[in-house]
Formats: C-alpha cells, structure tokens, sequence
C-alpha cells in the first residue's frame, strides 16, 4: 500500500492522539494547543456524552509540568461557577502523561465574537467575565493569563473563562491579610472571601511551582507590568484586573483605531491598565460596575463628564422621549399660531 | 412601579398638563379652566391605566404606541365634538392631536419603563 | 523472504524484538538476509526518492543505483560499522547512500550489479508514479533529506497499515479495517471524511460501534507503528528520540 500525503498527514495526526487508558474515553480530532498541553474532543462512552481532554504535551512532559497540570485541575474541579468549565475526571496515561477530563465547550473565542457582535453584547460578555473571575478572586485564585482567547462564548450565550494552567493561590482574605501563616490541615482553596487588593503574605494552598521571582508568567499585551517585570508572585486581583481592562480595550477596538470609541468606555480601560496597581479598579467587581453604568448610560467613576457630555448622555437616554414631548408642545405652539393668523 | 400604576401616574399629570395649555392655546376658556384640567385629568387616568394594562399584558413597543393613541384619542373624542358653550367654538383638532400625542407618550412609557409581571418558572 | 513487490507485508518482519539493524550483523546468512530484507522493505522508497531528488538520478539510473546499493550493503556489511551513539540508523543510512552515489558518480560508470545478486522484486515503476505525484504539491524548497525523511515515515506507516489489513481480513475483525479504511484512508485530498453517523449508516452499524471500531483500529495501528520503528531502530535510545518525534509522547 502506498499512503497519498494527504492520507499520511491524517494518520500522523490521529496517532498523535494519546493512548488514554481504562477504553472508556474514545480520542476524537484536537480543539485546542496551550503552551503546556493539547484539548482533544473525546467520547465518554459510560455516559454516551461527548468530553474535552487536556493532555500535557509530550515535549513539555516532565514532573513540573504535570504538576501544573494536574494543579489545574483541581483549582478547575473547586471552582464550582458556570463561567468555568467543569472537570469531571483526571489521570495518567500508560506513558506517565497528566491528563483531565473537562465538558465540551462549543462556541466562538471572545476575539471571533467581537467582530460580528454589537458592543454592548461584547460589553455584557466582558461583564460576565468579570463575574467569574471576581468568584475566583472571592475563592484564593488569581488567573495571571487573561485574555480573548482564553474567553469562549457558546453556542447558547454562555461565557466560560479558560486556560486556568498558570493560576495562582493566594489562600484565605482572613489569613492572607493578617500575613498568619495557612493553618494545618487540608490543603485546598477556601471559599471565604480571600484576594485582597494587596496581598499581604501569600500562603499557598497549593504548591506553586512556577512563581519564583524572576519568572515571566502570562500573554505579553495582556500581562500587568508587575508579571513582565518577572514578579509572578506578588500577582493578585489587581493583575487580574489589568487583564480584564487589556481584554475590553483589544475587544472594543478590534482592527479599528478607536475613533468612535466614546470617552468613558476608553477612561474605564485607561483606569484599569494604569501601571501603578494602586490606582486600578481595587477589584473585577468595581470594574464591572463601571462597564454596568457605561451601559446603563450613568456616568462612570473612572472619567469626569463635562457639562455638555451630561446634557448629551441624559439626552441620548432620553431622546424618544424628549422629542415626544417636543412633538407635543410643537403642536400646541402650531395651534396658537394658526389662531393668532 | 408596575406599568399600569405607571400608567396612570404619567397620564394623570401630562392630562392635568395638557388641559392647563389650554390657557396658552386658547385662552378665551379661561374662565372653564378647572373643569378642563379636571376633565383632562380624569381623561388621562383613565387612559393611562388602560395604556398601562396593555403594556403589561403585550410586550411590544408599537402594539403599545398605538394602544395608548387610540385609547386617548377614544377618550377625547367626546370632549373634542363638543361645543363649548362660552365661545360657541368647537375645539375638536385642538383637543384631539395633542390629547393622542399625549396617549402616545403614555404607550411608549408604559412599554419602556416600569416592572414588567414578574416570569413564574 | 522478499517481500511482494510493492507491499512490505507484515511477516517481513522478525518476530522476535531483536532489532534487524543489530540482526544484519549476525553470523547466520539466514538471520541477515531476514533483516536485509525487513530494512528493504522500508528503505527501498526512500532510498530511490533520495536519489531521484538529491542525486538527480534518472529514474533507470535511480533503480539500478538502488538495487546495487541493497545488493552491496548485504554482501559487504555496510552497516557493519554503525554506532547508534554517533547518529540515527536512518541518518547514517543515508550518508550510505550519499557515499555509494558519489562514488558511482565519480566513477563516471553504472556499477556493475553484485555476482550473483538477483534483483529486488521492488516496484519501482509504482514509486516514479508516486513521486510524480508529491512533486506536484511539495513545497519547491524542500531538499532530498528532507524527502528522504518524509519518505521513510511513508514507509514505516504504509508497513503498518498493510499489517493491519492482514491482521483483520477473513476474520472478524474485518469491520474494523474497513471503518478505518473508510473514515481515515479513503477520502481523497480535500474531501470531507465521512461523519460517524454517515459511515455508521453506510456500514449498518451503530455510531458507538464506528467510535469503537475506529478506537481500536487507531491503538491497533500505532501499536504496530511502534512495534516496527522499534525492530528498525539502531537503539533503545534511538527508538525512543524517533516515537517522540513520530507521537510526540516519550516511551517510558
């Protein structure tokens, strides 16, 4: 048999496939590469479903990298929030490979979205994003990789924030504040109110291998100074707000150059992107606040209107009824001057 | 606020209002002035609950326009073939055309504003 | 025993797990002219693309090199010297080649063949028709070893394949093959692979038996994969470094 290109490029492809064990998980074509591993889509044939798996790539397959990986899961399995995927399995493949098991997720990557969707859906998606990861933040995790192309939008409008490999955990708000060391007992991640605008002293839940002074963590664009200055350690909410704020601005402006961009949606970005971490929306919360009263056509905290900016806000609010009532005093206006003719 | 408490709240005052222009648009009733307003007034509450019952019921922003110009000017209908014995002038475009406006307003309130009947699952 | 022309057939191999580049050094003719005959029926394509491409031989000059380079490495142990510690069999199987060309050049002469030799029954017409073919579609900057290299994954894989058909036709296995010929050999370039359902209809069988039947086509066909790059490589290292490169997974 002589196997065409074409043919052979398939076969290499497939066999690339890793070799899951148990036979219950039936490897479908790859759906995604990261930097440390490949999603496949999969069959679960005990629950007849159809299942994503993210294996550790073979080039990276070393001891650090499974532990990321399989650190990943478990800060995906404890994060129990419809904005994050669920994971439903985990284990090793016969050649030492990490492997989870996750839902599916069909849809679009938030960048595809944009393009075709009006800005105040692409606005309400970023709102959602926020909320889930103000739930991490609540819960001693901090994404550190924020980005489009870590947000899907599905088929049925449902916003997952993915790729969670280079997360950090910061332990409870009450531990963490009072720089106490984590009390003995089981590892895990809280779910009291943790992640404070400045964390004092990180306690680390679970062991994070990559946080080492000096180490550059995260998407250059989307990364807060303090991550590329290789401070991956002292990331906290406010990091993640910066990623937030670089995801509203690349959404809001696409290919574009933001000239029709109004001024207090590019202030609310301005303020989330400030180098100073300081002077950044404390929070995913605040920062959706803004982004709320931006679509509610309130005034927002991040930029001071001018007068004129307030007339023409109120009026674009207003503006049907506004010259309905215009309409009506046109009319009894018309009526005095055809009586005074 | 519900739409038809809405309703009725918006067409009472822009009722009392419009029958007050009346000084402005023809000021020789002046002396009828109270009974206007009154009048206007009721007209407005009446047709700003019925306004207001509609948009509760149908979730449609033209439906809803249409519904509150016909209810209004169904109502100013009687009052605008009148002839008003003073000056023996029949007001009938004067009290029509603003009074549907108005009935105009109402409709697109009611559909925009106010607490719409709460989805039971 | 050759092989068919054409066909590597999966009894060309050994069926022990001795590698064949260890096996054509052996004393007994018998144990050698088997492993000759396993690595024949790998490299014989990719040797003769190498020197269509590289040597720019003509495809008569192609096949009579080929031949005689086979003949000799057999009759003259040109393998004998390789160490697995210096370079991949496969490397060093080319820089054979290379060498052989490049004498048979500057002798200005086409070698006379081996006394005694008879010719491999390869296909050798089959092969000129395929590397019509690829040129066709091949990027143009594209060089001999990397042809070499593509040509010798074709082999490894179209070994396997043909293994896998032997293994499950007349048997019943039979259905397995032929959802994995279907679904992931017989759509043409560009055309769209059947889906589960469609082929599940087309088979009378059910989509669950398609994703089965192809699960274990897959594992089958990668098991022997490996089995075969195993026998043909220098070294337990070098075995592994090529099923990284192949799989993109690390052997335990």
């Amino acid at each position: 048999m002589t196997l065409p290109e074409h043919a052979l490029a398939h076969l290499q492809q497939i066999l690339r496939a890793p070799d899951l064990p148990g036979g219950r998980y039936a490897l479908h074509e790859p759906v995604g590469q990261g930097g440390m591993g490949t999603v496949y889509r999969a069959a679960d044939r005990v629950l007849a479903r159809d299942v994503a798996i993210k294996v550790l790539r073979g080039d990276v397959a070393d001891a650090e990298a499974a532990l990321r990986l399989e650190r990943e899961a478990r800060i995906l399995a404890r994060l129990e929030h419809p904005g994050i995927v669920p994971v439903h399995d985990v284990g090793t493949l016969g050649d030492g490979r990490v492997f989870y098991v996750m839902k599916l997720i069909r849809g679009e990557r938030l960048a595809e979205f944009a393009r075709a969707a009006p800005r105040s859906d692409v606005l309400r998606v970023v709102l959602r994003v926020c909320e889930t990861v103000g739930f991490a933040h609540a819960h001693g995790v901090v994404h550190r990789d924020l980005k489009p192309s870590n947000i899907m939008v599905g088929a049925y409008g449902e916003v997952l924030v993915l790729d969670w490999g280079i997360a950090r955990v910061v332990g409870t708000g009450r531990t963490a504040q009072a720089g106490a060391p984590e009390p003995g007992g089981e590892p895990g991640i809280s779910p009291e109110p943790a992640v404070p605008a400045a964390a004092a002293a990180p306690s680390e839940s679970l062991p994070d291998p990559v946080t080492a002074p000096g180490t550059v963590l995260g998407t250059p664009g989307f990364m807060a100074p303090e991550q590329a200055q290789g401070h991956p350690g002292l990331a906290d909410a406010r990091t993640d707000v910066y990623g937030l704020g670089a995801i509203l601005r690349a959404v809001v402006l696409g290919d574009g150059d933001g000239r029709d961009v109004p001024r207090p949606l590019a202030a609310i970005w301005a303020r989330a992107l400030t180098p100073d971490p300081a002077a950044r929306y404390a929070s995913a919360a605040d920062l959706a606040a803004d982004i709320t009263r931006f679509l509610d056509a309130q005034p927002v905290s991040a930029y001071r209107e001018t007068l004129g900016e307030r007339a023409g806000r109120v009026f674009r609010k207003y503006q049907t009824a506004i010259i309905l009532v215009l309409t009506y005093l046109a009319v009894r206006l018309l009526f005095l001057a055809m009586r005074g003719l | 606020m519900n739409k038809p408490v809405l309703g009725l709240l918006l067409g009472g005052a822009l009722g009392a209002l419009d029958g007050l222009s009346a000084l402005v648009s023809a000021p020789e009733v002046k002396p009828e002035i109270m009974g206007i307003v009154i009048g206007s007034m009721g007209k407005g509450l009446v047709a700003g609950v019925l306004t207001g019952v509609v948009a509760r019921k149908v979730n449609n922003l033209a439906i809803g326009i249409i519904a509150g110009i016909v209810i209004a000017a169904l109502l100013a209908l009687p009052f605008a073939l009148n002839t008003d014995p003073t000056t023996g002038h029949r007001y009938f475009w004067e009290i029509m055309i603003p009074g549907s406006i108005v009935g105009l307003i109402v409709g697109y309130a009611t559909q925009k504003f106010g607490q719409p009947v709460p989805q039971r699952s | 025993m050759l092989p068919p022309p054409g066909r590597t057939g999966g009894r060309a191999f050994p069926t022990t797990r001795r590698s064949v580049v260890e096996a054509t050094r052996d004393d007994d003719g018998e144990v050698r002219r088997a492993a000759f005959d396993a690595l024949i029926a790998v490299y014989w394509r990719p040797v003769y693309t190498h020197l269509r491409i590289k040597w720019r031989a003509q495809p008569a000059d192609a096949e009579d090199l080929a031949q005689e380079f086979f003949a000799r490495a057999m009759i003259r142990g040109f393998f004998d010297d390789y160490d697995p510690a210096r370079a991949r069999f496969r490397t060093f199987l080319r820089t054979c080649v290379d060498r052989f060309a490049a004498n048979a050049r500057r002798n200005q002469r086409r070698l006379k063949r081996g006394g005694g030799v008879k010719p491999l029954p390869l296909d050798f017409a089959a092969a000129e028709r395929d590397l019509a073919a690829l040129r066709a579609t091949a990027a143009p900057e594209a060089d001999g070893d990397v042809w070499f290299d593509r040509e010798w994954v074709r082999s490894l894989f179209a070994a396997a394949v043909d293994a896998l058909q032997a293994g499950c036709v007349g048997t019943p296995r039979d259905i397995r093959f032929r959802a994995f010929e279907r679904h992931d050999l017989a759509p043409a370039d560009g055309e769209a692979r059947p889906s589960y359902k469609a082929l599940a209809e087309e088979l009378g069988l059910s989509v669950a038996q398609v994703t089965n039947h192809l699960a274990w086509a897959r594992k089958e066909l990668r098991r022997l994969v490996l089995e075969r790059l195993e026998l043909l490589s220098g070294s337990d290292a070098e075995f592994r470094a090529e099923a990284e490169d192949l799989f993109g997974v690390r052997i335990p």
